[in-house]
């Protein structure tokens, strides 16, 4: 007996599933994924808390709300800010800076001074609420 | 009069340049973007110009719009919650740095607060989170 031989037809492979997959794995990836870069500024730690000390007294520099600056006590701009801050660090490299921001002044106006301070070289910068929160020892 | 029949036959759609293509997405995804972060989306950290390496903290202490403190999504937790946090972890006498995610928009009098409640408790660097943005060009 002669049995007949079936032939099997190519299999035709569905590639649904796969497009399926892929589209979950971009979208996973999409959404999990963040494109922002991310940095740090640092906060040394306040004056009489155990913060490194400094042979030059710090300069006090204020925040308003309004975004007004001053230097000592002066007021300043941001440029001012630069150059000082540049000099006094030049000079001495530990220099502490204290940043006092007014109580309604916002994170984003507090970064912007930092950055200032940072760009010119400064490398300690502390935050103090106001000047009778400065240890004294340090003037 | 019997017109042709002009209708074409649906020919297969070749589906490899669409894989190709989606592939390729897969890969810009992936190289371009990085794990999500550790915050909630409605918090905008502020931005900077300053580009200093993001480096993880021991702990991370949200700091939301409202102007409250948060440890996770939606757990509050007071200054001094915190402390005792910080005590019971040993962070300070490791001499590890907290991390402070704050909005951009919120106040910095409790900025100042968490400053001042976590020195006492003995931390002494606290890194600001910031959103590094490209410095404008002179």
């Amino acid at each position: 007996m002669q049995l007949a031989r079936r032939q099997r037809r190519a299999g035709f492979m569905g590639l649904t599933p796969l497009i399926d997959m892929i589209f979950l794995l971009l979208l996973f990836f999409l959404l999990g994924s963040d494109f922002v870069t991310y940095g740090q500024s640092r906060l040394a730690p306040p004056r009489g808390t155990g913060g490194e000390s400094s042979a030059a007294p710090p300069v006090v520099i204020t925040l308003a709300a309004t975004g007004a600056l001053s230097w000592n006590g002066a007021p300043a701009d941001e440029a001012l800010l630069a150059r000082e801050t540049a000099r006094l660090v030049a000079q001495n490299a530990e220099q502490m800076l204290v940043l006092m921001p007014a109580d309604e002044a916002d994170i984003q106006q507090v970064t912007s001074v930092m950055d200032v301070l940072q760009g010119a070289g400064a490398q300690s910068i502390t935050l103090e609420r106001d000047v009778f929160d400065i240890d004294l020892a340090d003037f | 009069m019997q017109l042709k029949d002009t209708r074409r036959e649906i020919k297969t759609i070749d589906l490899l340049p669409l894989i190709n293509v989606v592939f390729l997405l897969i890969l810009f995804v992936l190289i371009a973007g990085r794990p999500s972060t550790n915050h909630p989306s409605g918090l905008e950290v502020a931005r900077s110009e300053i580009e200093a390496t993001h480096q993880g903290a021991a702990l991370s202490v949200w700091l939301k719009q409202d102007d409250v403190f948060y440890l996770s999504d939606k757990q509050p937790v007071t200054l001094g919650e915190l402390a005792h946090l910080v005590k019971e972890k040993g962070l300070a006498a490791q001499g590890m740095p907290l991390e402070l995610i704050a909005d951009r928009r919120a106040h910095a009098k409790q900025l100042l607060a968490f400053r001042r409640a976590m020195a006492r408790a003995g931390v002494g660097e606290i890194r600001l989170k910031t959103e590094i943005i490209a410095a404008a060009s002179n």
